[in-house]
């Protein structure tokens, strides 16, 4: 389904985010992708959503190479990917339920589609009645719900997530987590997650990707990573 | 029209700058309907002159009516003359017994000897005047000349003067509310950039992106327009009475409402491409630097 076939990456300033990935992941895999801060983890994720783009090598996406899209095809391409951000981007003057809304105004569903199918994903992951809420108001655990609940919304192929446990309690961690791998088994959704925090990596015994420097250092079905 | 809604609502949470560009779309159509207006009445009041005699020969007593007519029908082989009306003494006594009926003194003091046969031509073009008065001149059987020459061609001229300066000035003023649409649709975007960035990551095409300030840009050229339209109507409904006195036999009252629906219609189209083409700008310059 995905394909990193020697994906290289190396930005104008010189530093070198990625050094000849070659890497393979099925349709309903979940694979954590690790590694240190500046490991090319986020530099991965990007790359699959066309945010950034290869120095060399090919990223393919069912087959096709994503980099070859022309400009019109990438909305197309990100709307069979869910992503889960680092800093979540939400919008922070709409409520939950608006901001898990967004993908479907996208794709200009009527406002009984948009009723119906966000409440769906908010009682999904938990926080249907934090609906009319602003993202201000949210604890801990439900800015991440929220987000995975916009990822999942246009029932995508793929669900990315770049760190989303990065600023949660080990409790919340394992409960977000826990969501992605509940998608991941009830809807068979390919989930890929960026992450460096191991107690998480080693309690899912998942497939593990190991970034250092940018370079992939070990590829591990119910892996497990050490982390420093 | 989930966008549209959309849209209200933005502009709705800052309303000043879309009250500063609604008013300057409304200030520049508004002195763009006056200068059509002005440039519509110019040609109305020519259009009056050059159907009036816009040149008249008198002849001298000695010329025979036959000779008169057969300057007349020269005249109109030059195929300069638009009309030529020959006017005898007796008609000349009639049309001056007419116009100063009410004064015995001017009707006791003149007889029919007194009032020269004359022919009474108007031109094709304006140009054309100047041509004809020269050829009466060269003739010996005319007396004198009254061509008001000078005021038709100085009457065009303020038209031309008229319709370039109106060219000119709202040209600048297109431009000042050209340069408004793009700064509050620029700030319009700005503000929304975080939106903007997650519609991008969630698969929104450009042109979903765009389309809220399009129907921006256009509104303000809706309200302006129709604004300036709906003043320029009411000044002249109001001072309509003052106008036509002004103009005295000129008749230009009552203009149709066909004419003023053409014109918002006019001023509507043109406001979009303003609107739209404003916010085009703003968007392709965010676009292209995201």
């Amino acid at each position: 389904m995905i394909e990193f076939q020697s994906v290289s990456k190396k930005y104008p300033s010189g530093q070198t985010a990625l050094d000849g990935i070659s890497l393979k992941i099925e349709s309903g895999e979940f694979v954590f992708i690790v590694g240190l801060s500046g490991a090319g983890k986020s530099t991965m994720i990007k790359m699959l959503t066309r945010e950034l783009s290869p120095s060399s090598g090919k990223v393919l996406f069912n087959n096709e190479d994503i980099n070859a899209f022309k400009k019109s095809r990438i909305p197309l391409l990100r709307r069979r990917i869910g992503t889960v951000f680092q800093d979540f981007k939400l919008l922070l003057t709409r409520t939950v339920f608006e901001n898990v809304a967004v993908p479907l105004e996208v794709l200009s569903k009527s406002e009984a589609e948009i009723e119906k199918e966000v409440s769906s994903a908010l009682e999904k992951v938990g926080i249907l009645d934090k609906a009319n809420s602003f993202p201000s108001q949210l604890a801990g655990g439900e800015v991440q719900r929220t987000a995975i609940a916009r990822a999942i919304i246009s029932k995508p192929e793929v669900i990315l997530a770049d760190e989303p446990t990065g600023d949660l309690d080990p409790k919340n961690s394992l409960s977000v987590v826990g969501l992605l791998e509940k998608i991941n088994k009830e809807d068979k959704t390919t989930i890929i997650m960026a992450t460096h925090n191991s107690q998480i990596v080693n309690h899912f015994k998942k497939r593990v990707v190991v970034l250092e420097k940018g370079k992939m250092v070990k590829d591990q079905k119910e892996g497990r990573y050490e982390a420093g | 029209m989930k966008q549209a809604k959309d849209t209200l609502k933005q502009i709705r949470r800052s309303p000043y700058q879309a009250i500063a560009a609604a008013l300057a779309m409304s200030l520049t159509f508004f002195v763009a309907s006056l200068f059509i207006i002005l440039i519509f009445g110019g040609q109305l009041v020519l259009l009056y002159l050059e159907q009036r005699p816009q040149a008249i020969a008198f002849f001298s007593d000695e010329t025979k009516e036959s000779r008169i007519l057969e300057i007349a029908k020269e005249i109109e082989a030059t195929g300069l003359s638009k009309e030529i009306k020959y006017v005898s003494k007796e008609e000349a006594y009639e049309i001056y017994r007419e116009r100063f009926k009410d004064d015995p003194l001017l009707l006791e003091s003149v007889t029919a000897d007194f009032l020269p046969a004359h022919l009474e031509v108007s031109a094709q073009k304006v140009d054309d005047i100047k041509i004809l008065t020269e050829g009466f001149r060269q003739r010996e059987e005319v007396e004198s000349i009254v061509a008001p020459e000078d005021v038709v061609g100085k009457l065009a001229n303020v038209t031309r003067t008229v319709r370039t300066a109106g060219l000119i000035f709202v040209s600048v003023l297109i431009a000042i509310s050209f340069l408004i649409i793009i700064m509050v649709v620029g700030m319009r975007i700005a503000l929304r950039r975080d939106e903007i960035s997650i519609m991008n990551l969630v698969g929104a095409t450009k042109w979903y992106i765009a389309r809220p300030f399009f129907i921006e840009g256009a509104l303000y050229g809706i309200i302006g327009a129709s604004i300036a339209t709906f003043l320029v109507y009411s000044l002249l409904l109001f001072y309509s009475p003052q106008i036509q006195n002004f103009l005295g036999p000129i008749q230009i009252f009552p203009i149709s409402p066909l004419f003023f629906l053409y014109l918002w219609l006019a001023q509507v189209f043109a406001a979009i491409t303003v609107g739209v083409l404003g916010a085009a700008i703003a968007l392709y310059r965010y676009l292209r630097v995201k």
